[in-house]
């Protein structure tokens, strides 16, 4: 039996109505679906008289499903759109008859048990849960950074003529506004074009305007690669880098971090949230040590900048760094806070851009576009970071439940606001991403298998991983765009993709 | 990143589970590295009274690429005599696959070396003569192995 192309294209422009509430016009369906649109609407008049489809007149109005897609069964829309036949027809009547009439009612059977709601998992659906990887840049953010890609602000800043001018004062009232949200001076604040470069200008920076006073240098063993892979460079030029543990969960080891301070101790840099596990590190402690023994202090606070409270007036932070696409903004644009007094030595030198700390012609639209996104996040940071905390502890709570031989990485509740990191066993995480990817669901990985290296991740190995339970963990981080039935669709598909590997696996239990 | 063939493999792979009184079993890999595969083979006769493969089985814990290789070398020994599937390489296997990315060449080693380490168990409960290559096949992947083990 075959379905002929009436039946299957009903079926495909039908899961375009499956989202409650939905009602679309023939156009719109015909565009996203590649069927002409005079074709669907013989098949929508066909299923609006069995019944199935019910017509919204009006500017929204557009089609859309009569009742509940669970109430509504694959052999119902096949039966309104054609009479399926089987081979051997009905004047005939051959031995095999009773045959063809089992496989018949066994084919409607079939059919009637399938409702249209289950068409959902297998449609083409995208479900972005990797915000901590990039963030799309919000419509209002794109809205205010277009002027500024105009002729009238075209100009250099370091520019004296009007057109310079015009766009020097731009940036300095961006730098205001974060001056604001982060409580310092603005003259304290300096843009770069990315988390790394502010990451690489500190430690590289700090160390060598410093060598005179020392040359060790203290991170944690849970830091990103730039900051990591920056002190292994330091190393190579005769600077000497100690990596402070951290508990289970992720936690640092401040006893430790007090002990390894030395009189030629010259940074501390610690990762505010951490990027993997989402662990939050007491900043006020931290800094309260390094203050206390005259050390610098530096946070990356790339991944939580906007989901926590940052008060730099209030804690002992030397240096700070804050990113762009983590917050909606545009790529390309970063920042650095410098506490006055701080001795840094820029990473690029020319034209003294930045108080001659980060020389580079300013990206304009990229900064208006980063502060537009701080001032937004910053507007609603109790509501979004309410609403990402009660999805997150959803989705963890649901996964611990539905998956068995499943745990979560992290502290539970000293995390970030959009951050889940979980290991399953026996399963490996490039298998469950690349399975994950089929359904239309983007996530992160630690396991090895997945990285150019091949080597595991080294915040998971530090909060007391065995190699075997990084290989299987995943990464989902939630954004502003998430919805609780993107978090639901995750929940339904998350159980089947581990099983799936586990019954591949060798080791079953 | 990989090729359409390796994707077929890894999301509907062949010959997959565990398999009643196999003839013999080849393991490795191990837990740490996060590769393990294990390969069970019926071994029968044909009809000109040659062991061959009548069938054959895959376990595997690890990335798209182990489980893709897994699944290719189960259908390429198939109903393949012993002499024959030794002759299996790992190059037969990325070809097989129309290519893997380079990092994940020692996926197709991995399962290449499965497949010998379970003739050669076959050969062995047997008290049949083992080659001098196949012996230091086996003596390579052992000592791999006991050397990522510890």
């Amino acid at each position: 039996m075959n379905l002929s192309t009436k039946s299957r294209y009903g079926l495909r422009a039908l899961t375009n109505l499956l989202d409650q509430d939905c009602c679309c016009s023939i156009k719109q369906i015909s565009k996203k679906e590649h069927i002409s649109s005079d074709y669907l609407e013989k098949i929508f008049a066909k299923l609006k008289k069995a019944g199935l489809l019910k017509v919204e007149r009006g500017a929204c109005g557009g089609y859309s499903l009569s009742r509940d897609p669970k109430k509504i069964t694959l052999g119902e829309v096949i039966n309104a759109l054609e009479k399926p036949e089987f081979i051997c027809p009905d004047f005939c009547d051959c031995q095999s008859k009773s045959v063809w009439q089992k496989i018949q009612s066994g084919f409607s059977h079939v059919l009637n048990s399938i409702t249209l709601d289950q068409l959902a998992v297998s449609k083409n659906k995208s479900v972005y849960l990797d915000y901590a990887a990039s963030t799309p840049v919000d419509p209002e953010v794109l809205n205010t950074m277009l002027p500024y890609f105009d002729f009238s602000f075209c100009g250099n800043t370091m520019s004296l003529h009007q057109m310079g001018s015009v766009a020097s004062q731009v940036v300095e009232s961006c730098r205001q506004s974060f001056a604001n949200i982060l409580k310092v001076q603005s003259s304290e604040i300096i843009f770069t074009g990315s988390a790394t470069e502010s990451n690489n200008t500190v430690l590289k920076g700090i160390a060598f305007a410093n060598k005179n006073k020392g040359k060790h240098i203290i991170i944690s063993s849970i830091e990103h690669d730039c900051v990591l892979n920056s002190a292994k460079w330091l190393e190579t030029q005769g600077f000497e880098i100690s990596q402070i543990s951290v508990d289970k969960f992720g936690l640092l080891n401040l006893d430790e971090l007090k002990k390894t301070i030395r009189p030629d101790t010259i940074l501390v840099s610690i990762i505010h949230g951490n990027n993997e596990i989402g662990t939050i590190q007491d900043l006020a402690s931290i800094g309260q040590i390094c203050h206390d023994r005259g050390v610098y202090f530096h946070t990356d606070a790339s991944q939580s900048f906007t989901k926590t409270d940052i008060d730099l007036s209030k804690l002992n932070v030397d240096l700070l760094t804050a990113s762009s696409h983590k917050i909606y903004g545009p790529k390309g644009a970063a920042l650095l806070y410098i506490k006055t007094g701080t001795k840094i030595t820029p990473l690029l030198h020319g034209g003294g851009h930045e108080f001659g700390l980060r020389s580079s012609t300013v990206n304009l639209p990229a900064v208006v576009g980063f502060t537009k996104a701080a001032e937004i996040a910053i507007k609603n940071f109790d509501q979004e970071n309410k609403k990402l905390c009660e999805l997150r502890d959803y989705l963890i709570k649901n996964i611990l439940k539905s998956i068995s031989d499943s745990h979560l990485n992290g502290h539970p509740t000293k995390r970030l606001s959009n951050n889940i990191n979980i290991s399953f066993t026996r399963v490996e995480g490039e298998s469950l991403l690349l399975e994950l990817d089929f359904y239309g669901i983007a996530v992160s990985t630690g396991s090895a298998c997945s990285s150019a290296s091949l080597e595991l991740s080294h915040v998971l190995l530090a909060i007391g991983l065995k190699p075997e339970q990084s290989h299987g963990s995943l990464r989902f981080s939630l954004g502003r765009f998430t919805t609780k039935s993107e978090v639901d669709y995750l929940l339904k598909v998350l159980p089947q993709v581990v099983n799936k590997f586990r019954q591949i696996s060798p080791f079953k239990s | 990143m990989y090729t359409q063939k390796v994707l077929e493999h890894f999301r509907n792979p062949h010959n997959f589970g565990s398999m009643e009184n196999p003839t013999a079993v080849g393991q490795v890999g191990n837990l740490a590295c996060g590769d393990v595969m294990k390969l069970y083979l019926k071994i029968d006769k044909n009809k000109k009274g040659e062991d061959y493969i009548q069938d054959i089985k895959f376990e595997t814990l690890g990335c798209a690429a182990a489980i893709a290789t897994s699944s290719i070398v189960t259908d390429l020994a198939k109903n393949k005599t012993l002499t024959e599937a030794l002759k299996i390489k790992n190059e037969d296997i990325i070809k097989a696959l129309d290519d893997l990315p380079a990092v994940k060449i020692h996926c197709s080693l991995l399962a290449a070396d499965a497949l010998d380490e379970a003739i050669y168990e076959f050969y062995q409960k047997t008290n049949q003569p083992i080659s001098p290559e196949l012996e230091k096949l086996h003596h390579r992947i052992t000592v791999c192995q006991t050397r990522l083990n510890h």
